[in-house]
């Protein structure tokens, strides 16, 4: 028999017998495959409280558990059938934090193409849901640093700064958190292309302009660059900004 | 037709202004041609892209409502986006404010406390291709055509929040194959969720072959984990550039500077593995669009893609 979703039981409840007889009868063939019960005495129902109480994660509970979610996750389906958005779900409702914790290298991978949402019959919005349980499960310190965060704290902090975002400071800056030796220049501490190290594929993508002597857009990249591109008045928005991430405990962590 | 406006506020977000240029440039070309006005957002800030709304919520709902607010102060209803990123997060935002009272009231007294003007109006959001479609659409494309886009085989790629999800872009109501009047769209300006169309009927008006695309036609390109989860997006790049070049596709035309950035780092990078079937090259739809009203290829920065397509349009007389 097959059991869907396998990757959710742990193979050590998974039992299969040659023979087996139940009450004197042999039912060997059709029954001899068995997933052994498992007891949860440990939930957290003030997690789940937390995520139905914020603006975005109180459709959770709309949830029916039906997995069209899942069955049209590309994560899922092309990754890693352990990314599990239904599974996630249940688990988060339930309050079953270890449970999603052993499951937290593969939540992040999430791309946030919305097909679960798109395609929920219940109304969820399932991508908005799941970035809610891993928010409040980083709030809690429940959850590792992981790349994706790191990028998406990174980016915030640009768009904080200066209210806008540029491709190359982004690009370079996060090649730099990922451990490549970065040349800046000395006084406004800008990153110098082909001067220290890049990944190769990097090098030779960012060599093509160079070669079609495409002086106008180096020049534009270049100048912004050097001069972040900014968003005029924005100190005082800023501090606003400022003042409800630090509400939310998204500047903590 | 006519629907929308002729007159619009547009949004060009970050990357219009820097990498991603030719997407401003070959738009603004376009819209001039098809006899659309775009008034450009003073001063707007970044929607927060896919990254920002997952560090902080009330946080990409404030910056959103910055920039309808500056919107409202140019006099518009309507903000177009050129980018699925942008217009999903201002999409997203209108959502919100619109079914919950309680971020609506609070972003609007955050909004004065930061010196903005309060949304006296939650303007709608739109993106660009939509906008081409219903205020010009095939028809005005044919007529303005100098130099049709012959024998160019085109895979439409529109990636995944160009149409999703339904609670924002206003789609069909729900998946399922349906006809139309037994799911009625929920804004009648919206394209079809599961089977887009709107960019296949622009370029094949401006006298392109669109071929078989689907379903990668709206599948990720892993946009958001592009530099964080390279395994991911190198995977879906493959998949999608695999598919249009078996399927017989000369050229991608993509709709969104994330989606075409991605597509184009992810080639040169499975090109350098030396993965097979992977050197269809990527171009904007307005920059076809453009070549077609008789633009050159300078004229729409054909040079700015780093997958290359001038060879091949070239080679079909094209540029
Ligand atoms: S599709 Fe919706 S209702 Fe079904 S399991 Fe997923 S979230 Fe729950
Ligand atoms: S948004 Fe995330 S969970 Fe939903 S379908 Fe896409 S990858 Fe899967």
């Amino acid at each position: 028999m097959a059991i869907h979703e396998r990757s959710l039981v742990e193979p050590e409840r998974i039992l299969r017998k040659e023979r087996l007889v139940v009450e004197g009868i042999d039912v060997s063939g059709d029954w001899n495959l068995i997933i052994l019960p498992r007891v949860i005495n440990d939930y957290d129902l003030d997690f789940a409280k937390e995520i139905v109480n914020s603006p975005d994660g109180k459709t959770i509970n709309q949830c029916y558990q039906c997995s069209y979610c899942t069955a049209s996750c590309p994560v899922h389906n092309y990754w890693d059938e352990r990314y599990n958005p239904r599974h996630f779900i249940y688990l988060a409702r339930l309050g079953m934090i270890d449970e999603l914790q052993k499951r937290a290298d593969v939540m992040w991978r999430c791309v946030s193409c919305h097909k679960c949402t798109h395609r929920c019959p219940k109304g969820v919005l399932v991508e908005e849901v799941l970035k809610v349980i891993l928010r409040t499960m980083a709030k809690k310190g429940l959850i590792e640093e992981y790349p994706s965060k790191k990028f998406d704290k990174f980016f915030t902090e640009q768009v904080l700064e200066y209210g806008r975002i540029e491709d190359g400071e982004l690009l370079f800056g996060w090649i730099e958190k990922q451990g490549y030796k970065v040349v800046k220049d000395p006084i406004l501490k800008k990153p110098i292309p082909f001067i220290g190290e890049t990944p190769e594929w990097l090098k030779q993508l960012t060599l093509k302009p160079i070669k079609s002597m495409n002086i106008g857009f180096l020049m534009l990249n270049a100048k912004h660059m050097l001069f972040h591109p900014r968003t005029k008045n924005w100190n005082k928005f800023k501090q606003v900004l400022r003042k409800v991430m630090e509400e939310e405990g998204a500047l903590a962590h | 037709m006519g629907v929308i406006g002729k007159r619009v506020a547009y949004y060009p977000g970050c990357s219009l202004e820097g990498a991603s240029r030719a997407y401003d440039v070959s738009t603004r070309i376009v819209a001039k041609e098809l006899g659309l006005e775009l008034d450009y957002l003073e001063d707007y800030n970044c929607c927060g892209a896919m990254e920002s709304k997952n560090v902080t919520f009330m946080g990409t709902m404030l910056l959103n409502a910055r920039n309808m607010s500056l919107a409202r102060k140019q006099g518009h209803d309507v903000i177009v986006a050129p980018c699925n990123g942008c217009s999903f997060s201002l999409q997203r935002a209108e959502y919100f404010l619109e079914t919950d009272r309680n971020v609506f009231e609070r972003v609007n007294a955050l909004l004065r406390e930061g010196g903005v003007d309060q949304l006296d109006k939650i303007p709608h959001t739109y993106h660009i291709l939509e906008w081409f479609y219903h205020e010009a659409g095939p028809q005005k494309v044919k007529e303005k055509t100098k130099r049709p886009l012959r024998g160019l085989k085109v895979a439409n790629y529109y990636g995944c929040l160009y149409t999703r999800p339904h609670f924002y872009a206003r789609t069909y109501a729900h998946a399922g194959g349906q006809e139309e009047e037994v799911r009625p769209r929920k804004r009648d300006t919206a394209d079809d969720d599961e089977h887009p169309y709107y960019m296949n009927a622009l370029l094949e008006a401006a006298g392109a072959t669109s071929v078989e695309f689907e379903p990668m036609h709206t599948q990720c390109c892993g946009g958001p984990h592009s530099l964080s989860d390279e395994q991911v997006s190198e995977k879906f790049v493959m998949m999608i550039l695999q598919t249009a070049k078996r399927n017989g596709a000369d050229i991608i035309a993509t709709e969104c500077p994330l989606c075409h950035a991605s597509v184009e780092m992810y080639r040169h990078r499975l090109m350098m593995k030396g993965v097979p079937d992977v050197d269809v090259p990527a171009a904007y739809f307005t920059q076809l669009l453009g070549l077609a009203f008789g633009y050159s290829a300078n004229d729409v920065k054909l040079k700015d893609n780093l997958s290359d397509p001038l060879p091949v349009l070239k080679r079909l007389g094209l540029a």
